[in-house]
């Protein structure tokens, strides 16, 4: 998902949030003390769905134990970007109970685990922490402050002569050392303090100096349970049988006849079941599945009188760019006047293709769909629009679908859209009791819901200097929400009979950019604030949709406007003569933190020294997900290849909760952009994707990985995301240098030397 | 059919062709080596047999009859956990650690035949492994880091001895 922009984010409903946080305690059923934070109106929320000021409740569930086992509920997905210690240290610090110790349980579906952010239970746009920041440690505070509580009133001493060392309440006095479990009962009958006062930076034990993932042990002992896991051994699974699905070649296919029935009862199949998305064959074994699958001769009909290619799309993009000039995203200045008044003007294209997401674990889910009850196990971006999907394709209420999530090998935006639970839900639904599907790599590269291809014209005015006196981007491409909307409609509107789930769709869509759905920024996030103090701007978006699936990919729009801003102002430094970094920092008054960061990449990487002979310097800035990020590449020409050699970062994300954490996933976003920026294309040919496997769709391997260098710029300010604003400025960067090397500026991507 | 794996041996009744990794994962339900390609491109799948690195998505069971194979379960000696499992945990290695188990056993394989691999070594033997996180440069630390402890693991090994 993408994050913040001055016009509020691309969730589909903007939720109103407030700080004013709700406690609840129990006493759970074992003994020990539970606390959910929520908001005025959830009870509202529960009975009625929707409500004017408590549209979402906020999300921590804690539980302590009599044995003093301390277990946190995590209501966003560990993919990798570190959730399941960042946020277990949030709670860790205020509850005074090394992180270590906390058990870390992944969420149900529930309204109260919802992203205050998106009105919606997902993970995406780099928000997890930021917004988590002050629930997590305000439900940590609060238990803590009710076990010093218990501790006062079971000792006979005023609260004042204790304090909390580590899951202990201790009085020195008396040397005595309570640990919470003993305490947990009685502090379940204290009053929730309705203010808990939060630790100040200096006193942090955890936070901004825990340096380890608490996920380690679990992921180098292959003992981390991912949804392809799901096995006969999970509790609640039995009877469970494998399925794969043959999908339509192209694009738009359904299906005419096959010969499914003849493979019943013979190579282990058991049943050969049309769904919406192909033919399903379950079999005993997942090997017997895919053997009997080449038996399976399919005759497809096409739906596209048209079919898709690649070249096409971007032919259609430049008609309707040209046809209609687009909704006006920014306007300052008098862009007319600048172009009318110019010296020069610089006009040119930049495009960027499809991609896929690539997980490394490929898409998968085991359902068990009854009457009743599904339940599901996989892992899911959106649990709650997982819930959606399954309704929508069998009997069950959105109530009776229960998911169980587990780790995720991989994210970046495939596990936002909701298709593969949708097709093992039918598949249960349809062929009778648990089946597993498990996707080819062919088949997850082939039907993804790829990074939509962009297509950008761009002019400057520059005037008898060189300076730019007028910017005008004209953004030209699909809008996601028209993919992503109809599941997640009704998912925010779980009261909502399933026949509404269409009407909610197209309300989603009518209202967008009312306060009901605020506008998909997607398309020109990242180009709409352009940081460069330039008199005259004008950013536009044309939409053009050429009906190949599309959805959020790490970074989203700032995947490629990044891309185009960042080489378009490289270009307007060279037509002013000026050197690419001193040009940026120049126009970069308004936005010193992005300044800040450039100057430390320029610093550290010692920008504009003598290199040696074959290596070029490229550099790029670019802020998301309300984080500042900068990148100074090295690269050089190697057997007709680019290589980038080395990486320095500065990243400003605001508070850091966990530095290595930070660190990881700035290395992450960098390889991940070094792979898009080199590799990454996804091309259609008559309505049929070409890349299939890590042999055609390219990942960079640790022989082609450069060296990285990171610096965390300190600050306090409140803390911002860092899984995906590592991504942006990498292919600009690369890009950047590459002009350098060939004299050739190259404003397509991925970046080929021919 | 008979399979020896971890130390354990196992009577299969299944087809012959059937992939190694299917049989691992399914039949004897250790989940810990990942499916990622089902062609050998991307290691995920990556187990021991008779100490070398095999891809087991295109190894066929019928290949592993008889031969000692080795996953990711079988790499720690109880809870004592293999110098490149300490050293993956030391660097922070693993992000959303699907590829790990493959990454790991590439890296044990490649200290068990080379116990001082240099930068050349390390992009050789790990560059058929794909993390799409990008750990790269924390798994060439870290199997640095894990080549150093075994080396100091075999000299204390070897002053003991004398």
């Amino acid at each position: 998902m993408s994050g913040q922009t001055q016009n509020g984010n691309n969730a589909l409903l903007k939720a109103t949030t407030t700080r004013r946080n709700f406690l609840k305690v129990s006493a759970s059923a074992a003994g020990g003390l539970s606390l959910s934070l929520s908001l005025p109106g959830c009870s509202v929320l529960d009975k009625k769905g929707l409500d004017d000021a408590g549209r979402w409740q906020a999300n921590a569930w804690l539980e302590i134990s009599p044995d003093s086992r301390v277990s946190f509920t995590l209501d966003r997905v560990e993919m990798g970007q570190g959730t399941y210690t960042g946020l277990t240290t949030l709670l860790a610090e205020e509850l005074d109970v090394p992180p270590v110790q906390i058990k870390v349980v992944f969420a149900p579906v529930a309204t109260v685990y919802r992203n205050p952010d998106y009105g919606m239970q997902l993970t995406g746009g780099s928000n997890s922490l930021s917004s988590s920041w002050q629930q997590i440690r305000e439900a940590g505070a609060s238990v803590r402050m009710m076990l010093l509580a218990a501790a006062a009133e079971a000792l006979q001493v005023p609260v004042s002569d204790l304090k909390t060392d580590r899951g202990f309440v201790v009085h020195e006095g008396r040397a005595k050392r309570l640990n919470y479990g003993s305490l947990a009962k009685l502090a379940s009958k204290q009053a929730v303090p309705a203010n808990p006062a939060l630790k100040k930076p200096s006193e942090y034990r955890y936070i901004g100096k825990l340096n380890k993932r608490l996920d380690s042990h679990l992921k180098v002992t292959g003992s981390a349970v991912y949804g392809i896991d799901i096995n006969e051994q999970t509790p609640g699974v039995d009877g469970l049988r494998y399925a794969v699905v043959s999908r339509s070649p192209w694009i738009g296919g359904r299906i005419k006849r096959h010969n499914g029935q003849a493979l019943e009862g013979k190579f282990g199949v058991e049943k050969v079941v049309n769904i919406s998305s192909g033919v399903a064959i379950v079999a005993k074994r997942y090997w017997q599945a895919r053997k009997a699958q080449e038996k399976l001769t399919i005759e497809w009909l096409r739906e596209n009188d048209q079919p898709i290619n690649t070249e096409a799309v971007f032919d259609f993009y430049r008609q309707q760019g040209k046809a209609d000039e687009g909704d006006s995203v920014r306007s300052e200045g008098h862009i007319d006047s600048a172009i009318e008044n110019a010296h020069k003007v610089l006009e040119v294209e930049y495009r960027a293709p499809f991609l896929a997401h690539a997980t490394m674990e490929p898409m998968n889910c085991t359902a068990h769909v009854r009457q009743d009850r599904a339940d599901i196990w996989t892992s899911t971006q959106a649990p709650d629009l997982a819930r959606v999907v399954v309704a929508k394709v069998s009997d069950v209420s959105l109530s009776d679908v229960h998911i169980h999530n587990q780790f995720i090998g991989g994210g970046f935006g495939r596990r936002l859209t909701q298709d593969f639970v949708g097709e093992a839900a039918e598949i249960s639904y349809l062929a009778g009791g648990a089946i597993k599907l498990v996707w080819s790599r062919e088949e997850d590269t082939q039907n993804d819901f790829y990074r939509p291809a962009t297509l950008h014209t761009l002019r400057a005015a520059l005037d008898e200097n060189g300076r730019p006196i007028g910017w005008d981007h004209q953004i030209i491409s699909p809008k996601i929400i028209d993919w992503y909307v109809w599941d997640a409609a009704p998912a925010m509107f779980p009261w909502a009979p399933k026949f509404m789930y269409s009407m909610l769709g197209h309300t989603g869509l009518m209202t967008e950019g009312t306060p009901i759905t605020p506008a998909d920024t997607s398309a020109y996030e990242g180009a709409q604030d352009l940081p460069y103090s330039i008199p005259a701007i004008e950013v536009r978006h044309t939409k053009a949709d050429a009906g190949v699936p599309i959805s959020y990919w790490r970074s989203v729009g700032h995947s490629h406007n990044a891309f185009v801003v960042e080489g378009f102002i490289d270009e307007l430094a060279h037509e002013a003569g000026q050197d690419s970094y001193q040009f940026r920092r120049s126009m970069l008054a308004s936005s010193p933190r992005l300044r800040n960061v450039l100057d430390r990449v320029a610093t550290q990487g010692q920008w504009g020294r003598q290199m040696e002979s074959g290596v070029f310097q490229g550099i790029a800035a670019h802020k998301s997900f309300g984080s500042y990020v900068a990148e100074l590449v090295e690269i050089k020409i190697e057997h007709g290849e680019i290589r980038v050699l080395k990486v320095v970062c500065a990243v400003d994300c605001g508070l850091v909760v966990n530095p290595d954490i930070v660190t990881m996933q700035m290395e992450s976003g960098i390889i991940f952009g070094i792979t898009a920026a080199l590799y990454g294309e996804i091309t259609i040919e008559d309505g049929h994707i070409q890349q299939s496997n890590f042999d055609d769709y390219r990942l960079l391997r640790m022989n082609q990985s450069p060296e990285i260098e990171t610096i965390i710029v300190d600050s306090e300010a409140h803390p911002r995301g860092v899984g995906e604003p590592g991504v942006p400025p990498a292919a600009p960067a690369i890009a950047n240098a590459l002009f350098k090397a060939t004299g050739k500026r190259h404003r397509r991507l991925p970046l080929k030397l021919s | 059919m008979q399979i020896s794996l971890n130390g354990n041996v196992h009577s299969l009744d299944i087809d012959p062709d059937t992939p190694l990794l299917w049989v691992i994962r399914d039949e004897i339900g250790l989940t810990g080596t990942k499916f990622g390609c089902g062609k050998g491109l991307c290691g995920a799948c990556t187990v021991h047999l008779n100490g070398l690195a095999i891809r087991s998505c295109i190894t066929p069971v019928s290949m592993a009859e008889g031969q000692l194979i080795t996953t990711i379960e079988g790499l720690a000696e109880g809870e004592k956990l293999h110098p490149v499992q300490q050293s993956w945990i030391s660097h922070n290695v693993p992000q959303c650690g699907y590829c790990q188990s493959g990454q790991l056993m590439s890296a044990s394989a490649l200290l068990a035949s080379n116990s001082n691999p240099d930068d050349a070594d390390i992009d050789a033997a790990m560059s058929g492994n794909i993390c799409r996180c990008g750990t790269y440069p924390r798994i060439k630390s870290a199997i640095k880091e894990a080549a150093k402890n075994l080396q100091a693991m075999n000299d204390l090994a070897y002053e003991v001895k004398v």
